[in-house]
């Protein structure tokens, strides 16, 4: 029933994803859970395991990479980081969504006025 | 940006990669899941938790790390093997409860995988590769053809000095070799046997490009002068006359004579020159042109060089040998070549290649109809498959179901099509005519043939059990739940093409059922020909005699005369004679004329030299005149006995007894009768002597005792099963001469079945399986197509039976559709089988190609099946409850 909708999400979390880590730079999992929890101010209530299922999906389409690495407290940790196709990805996906949340406000507010 | 399909693509090699090194990559994602588990607790930790509540807390936060262990797994592996497992248990369940559309599916794509192999294996191996030797395509033989000449017509047969200047001198072939038929007789401690022998010239073997298989073939020392004599034997003699015995390799037998060591045990695909022995023979240059043209040459075609370029440069070489041995050729010729095996395959090839068609034709129908039984069965399951999808299947999970159902099917269908073929061609192999093959060319199961006609099966059922699932997945949720499928019959480019394929069926599938049943007619005909004479309770035999000891008439008198004796003697035997013709066939020919009358064309005859008993043991009946007596025989008396065709030929039916007919062929052969005259002393009905199409031909039997020459044969009629005749009879012919052979033994029942029976119960075998399995296609095709435009329909019927139509109307209106295709099919089956008559008539005996019985049968018995198929669905539709069938909406 909700293929198309569990589609969306999927996808916003991927961008949300690709965002932070083009913004920030390489980081881990725990680190980009940490991110978009103070971005979204607590209003997405996230499973931060969908976080690593994104990740490795963001992977496997080769537009994140992934390298083990030290962490700030010095454990052994796994640091993500954008790819140049990310990137591109990123631009393209930002317009899209730009797009989409402008028609749907567009379209939500002529629901208002009647 | 990354097109999608290379996004898809990466994904993919990221999942192999994955599904490859899953231990590895397990750890570390564990890892990483504890990592950020303690650092969320240290977090709440810090924000003022007791520890016990931040690591719940943590693991509130982070989810169910099970779930994303198999969201890991599904993202990262190719496939989810329990869920495929599901899925097969689940398909399996649902078949086993639609056992009917199961059986049906597998039972078409078994039949058409099935039939289709089995036929193409045999073309394979009969047509495609029946040789096994080195370059086979390239041999061919040369024959001087002259100008006058048939077709097919012209000298096989070379001396050794032809073969060597042909050999020698010509610019064509990488390589040639020579055979030369040789009776041999292997005289062993019991008695004598007769082996099929050729001499085969030097680098024979090496020609062929076949090692033994025990042993070693025929070298180039085995043919300097004065090398030991030495032979190799071929594999299924071995088998059948020394028991498959190893132990006999590099003995000593005695053949014609010679002491001979059997060097070799050739493979059992080699039967060069359908020889069972092959003797080493060098060719020399004979001194005068006196030596009889026995060799066959073949030679292999250098690469590249063409068949007309071959005969071109050979014909330069014969013409060269004609200006020497100018007897020997014709005034006006030329030298033709042709590939070995084409003779004995042309006359297959045609039927063959027919059967080809109509299989793949068979093949392709049992796939369309199992597309029409998946789209029939896929109508019907949509309401199932919204449903599927309303509860959260996603799209591929459903096509996943699908394809698990469609495989499972194609699978089982595949199983069956392998054991169909199988079996199909033991039975084909069993029933085909031993002289239309190559002995060369072993039928077996062309395993590339298969794959293929599996594949195309398998790639049928996926394709069509997938295409409904596609639709179905990408159409709206709510329509489907709300009704199933449109208020009237689907697309019509669909049904048309469906309607297409069930015309193309019937058409098809009555055009073999009346090739079937005119065969089969001809066949039962055949049986009831009468042979003129009687064929029960006759074994026979022919007797090869030493030709040394057996030059005149009084040698063989002296033989046959006291094994004669003694054959009567033996406990079973009633009567036994003496002939110069294996019956039913005699290839004995002359000219004759006959005293007082003149002709200028000639009067071609067959004849044959017998005993007395002849026309006893094979109870021929007498129409005037009597049959020889024991004196006349004793004494070479010159008297005649004719047949019917005979009188009414060249006697135009005038009084026989007391004329003089004159054999002219008698006075040349080898030794000659002085004078050839015969005194006509009886009249005997027609008796079969050219095979059952063919009209007998005029026949004159004289007594055996008036020359040497000819074959020698042995008729002996039984009391009890001939079959067991064999031994007692060998040991006779053993006790009064050690030193013949026997040659062809068996019972004449037997000779005449594979003879003049075995092709005419093939052909007809053949179309009745194919005719029956396009039966049962067509059954198949009408019922999957009916079921799925009733089911369609449904709600159409609903509504006309809601408006006051009666359960008989629908059941016609049903019965109707489908029936209007059948006669479309029948009526173009009935033309294309008009138009093929001039094909299949030459195999006809005794029945017209328009046997309006046979058309009538075979009509009546399609439309009735037809019928049936009708029917079911239409009784199903009948009983569609109107307020069930307008709620469906």
């Amino acid at each position: 029933m909700d293929i198309k909708k569990s589609e969306v999400l999927q996808g916003t979390l991927d961008l949300m994803i690709l965002k932070t880590l083009h913004a920030l730079g390489p980081m881990h999992g725990f680190g980009v859970a940490r991110r978009i929890e103070q971005v979204s101010r607590d209003i997405l209530q996230l499973n931060e395991g969908t976080v690593y299922t994104s990740l490795l999906r963001l992977q496997q389409r080769g537009w994140i990479t992934a390298e083990w690495g030290l962490s700030e407290n010095n454990r052994k940790a796994k640091f993500y980081s954008i790819t140049k196709r990310g990137q591109k990805q990123l631009e393209v996906e930002t317009e899209n969504w730009e797009r989409i949340s402008g028609v749907i406000g567009r379209v939500l507010r002529l629901e208002g006025e009647r | 940006m990354s097109s999608p399909r290379e996004s898809r693509l990466r994904t993919f090699g990221a999942k192999l990669r994955g599904f490859l090194s899953k231990y590895r990559h397990d750890d570390d994602f564990d890892d990483e899941i504890r990592q950020h588990l303690d650092l969320l607790t240290e977090k709440f930790v810090k924000q003022g938790m007791r520890r016990e509540d931040a690591v719940v807390a943590a693991r509130r936060q982070f989810g169910n790390t099970t779930l994303l262990q198999e969201d890991r797994r599904e993202l990262q592996t190719l496939t989810s093997v329990e869920a495929w497992w599901l899925d097969l248990r689940y398909a399996v369940r649902t078949l086993w409860r639609n056992g009917a559309f199961a059986a049906v599916s597998i039972a078409t794509l078994g039949l058409g995988i099935g039939a289709a192999t089995a036929i193409f294996s045999v073309i394979d191996n009969v047509l495609l590769t029946p040789f096994p030797y080195k370059d086979a395509r390239r041999i061919v033989f040369p024959r001087i053809h002259g100008a006058q000449q048939g077709q097919d017509d012209g000298r096989q047969g070379y001396t050794p000095t032809e073969v060597l200047e042909f050999a020698e001198n010509n610019h064509v072939f990488d390589g040639t070799t020579a055979a030369n038929e040789d009776l041999i007789l292997y005289k062993h401690g019991g008695g004598t046997e007769q082996f099929e022998g050729a001499d085969v010239t030097p680098g024979t073997f090496e020609f062929l490009g076949m090692p033994a298989l025990h042993g070693r073939v025929l070298q180039p020392s085995d043919y300097e002068p004065g090398a030991p004599p030495v032979f190799v034997l071929r594999y299924k003699t071995w088998r059948e006359r020394f028991n498959g015995d190893l132990s006999i390799l590099n003995t000593t037998l005695v053949l014609n004579g010679t002491a001979r060591t059997l060097v070799g045990i050739m493979p059992p695909r080699f039967g060069w020159y359908d020889a069972e022995v092959y003797i080493p023979e060098k060719l020399t240059r004979d001194a005068t042109s006196g030596s009889f043209p026995s060799w066959f040459l073949v030679g292999r075609l250098k690469p590249g060089v063409s068949q007309q370029q071959a005969e071109a440069d050979l014909t330069v070489i014969a013409k060269r040998l004609a200006k020497t041995y100018p007897q020997s050729y014709p005034a006006e010729f030329s030298v033709l070549v042709r590939q070995i095996g084409d003779t004995v395959i042309g006359r297959f090839e045609a039927t063959l290649y027919t059967v080809l068609a109509a299989v793949g034709l068979l093949l392709l129908i049992a796939c369309s109809n199992v597309a029409n039984l998946m789209l029939a069965r896929a109508t019907t399951r949509e309401k199932e498959f919204a449903l599927r999808a309303a509860l959260g299947a996603g799209r591929r999970r459903l096509v996943r179901l699908l394809m698990v159902e469609s495989l499972v099917l194609a699978i089982a269908g595949a199983m069956l099509g392998i054991f169909v073929a199988w079996a199909g061609l033991k039975f084909l192999v069993a029933t085909m005519p031993q002289d239309l093959i190559p002995t060369e060319s072993v039928i077996e199961l062309n395993a590339p043939v298969l794959a293929f006609m599996l594949c195309v099966a398998v790639l049928t059922a996926l394709t069509f059990g997938l295409a409904p699932a596609l639709q179905s997945s990408r159409r709206d949720l709510n329509d489907s739940l709300r009704d199933s499928g449109k208020g009237v019959s689907g697309g019509f480019r669909g049904r048309w093409l469906r309607d297409t394929v069930v015309v193309i069926e019937v058409a098809l599938s009555l055009t073999l059922l009346i090739g079937a049943g005119l065969l089969m007619r001809s066949f039962v005909a055949l049986r009831e020909v009468n042979l003129g004479m009687r064929a029960d309770h006759v074994f026979q035999t022919g007797l090869v005699l030493p030709a040394e000891r057996y030059k005149t008439v009084q040698q063989v008198t002296n033989f046959i005369r006291p094994l004669l004796v003694r054959l009567k003697a033996l406990p079973g035997v009633v009567d036994a004679a003496e002939s110069s013709a294996l019956p039913p066939s005699n290839y004995n020919e002359t000219n004759v004329d006959i005293a007082g009358k003149t002709h200028l064309e000639e009067w071609p005859t067959t004849f044959q030299q017998v005993s007395e008993e002849y026309f006893r043991v094979l109870r021929i009946e007498f129409k005037q005149g009597r049959g020889f007596s024991e004196a006349e025989v004793n004494d070479a008396r010159r008297v005649a006995v004719v047949n019917e065709t005979f009188l009414r030929k060249y006697l135009s039916n005038e009084k026989p007894i007391g004329q003089r007919v004159r054999l002219a062929s008698l006075e040349t052969m080898p030794d000659p009768v002085h004078d050839g005259s015969f005194e006509i002393i009886g009249v005997v009905g027609d008796v079969t002597n050219r095979g059952l199409q063919t009209p007998i031909e005029p026949e004159v039997w004289l007594p055996y005792t008036i020359n040497a020459a000819g074959p020698q044969v042995v008729i002996v009629h039984t009391s009890q099963d001939p079959g067991t005749m064999m031994h007692g009879v060998r040991q006779e012919v053993w006790n009064t001469d050690s030193g013949v052979a026997l040659a062809f033994a068996g019972t004449l029942n037997d000779r005449i079945n594979q003879r003049l029976y075995a092709g005419a119960r093939f052909g007809f075998l053949l179309m009745t399986i194919f005719g029956c399995t396009g039966l049962i296609l067509v059954m198949v095709g009408v019922y999957s197509l009916l079921a799925y435009s009733t089911t369609r329909k449904t709600h159409e019927i609903g509504i006309r039976m809601a408006l006051g139509a009666k359960r008989g109307d629908v059941l016609g209106m049903v019965v109707r559709s489908g029936l209007r295709l059948v006669v479309v099919g029948i009526a173009i089956g009935v033309a294309i089988s008009m138009a093929l008559g001039r094909v299949i008539g030459t195999q006809l005996v005794g029945v017209s190609v328009y046997d309006p019985e046979t058309l009538a049968a075979t009509t009546l018995l399609l439309t009735l099946t037809a019928a049936i198929a009708c029917w079911i669905p239409a009784r199903r539709a009948a009983r569609v409850d109107p307020v069930v069938a307008l709620r469906y909406q």
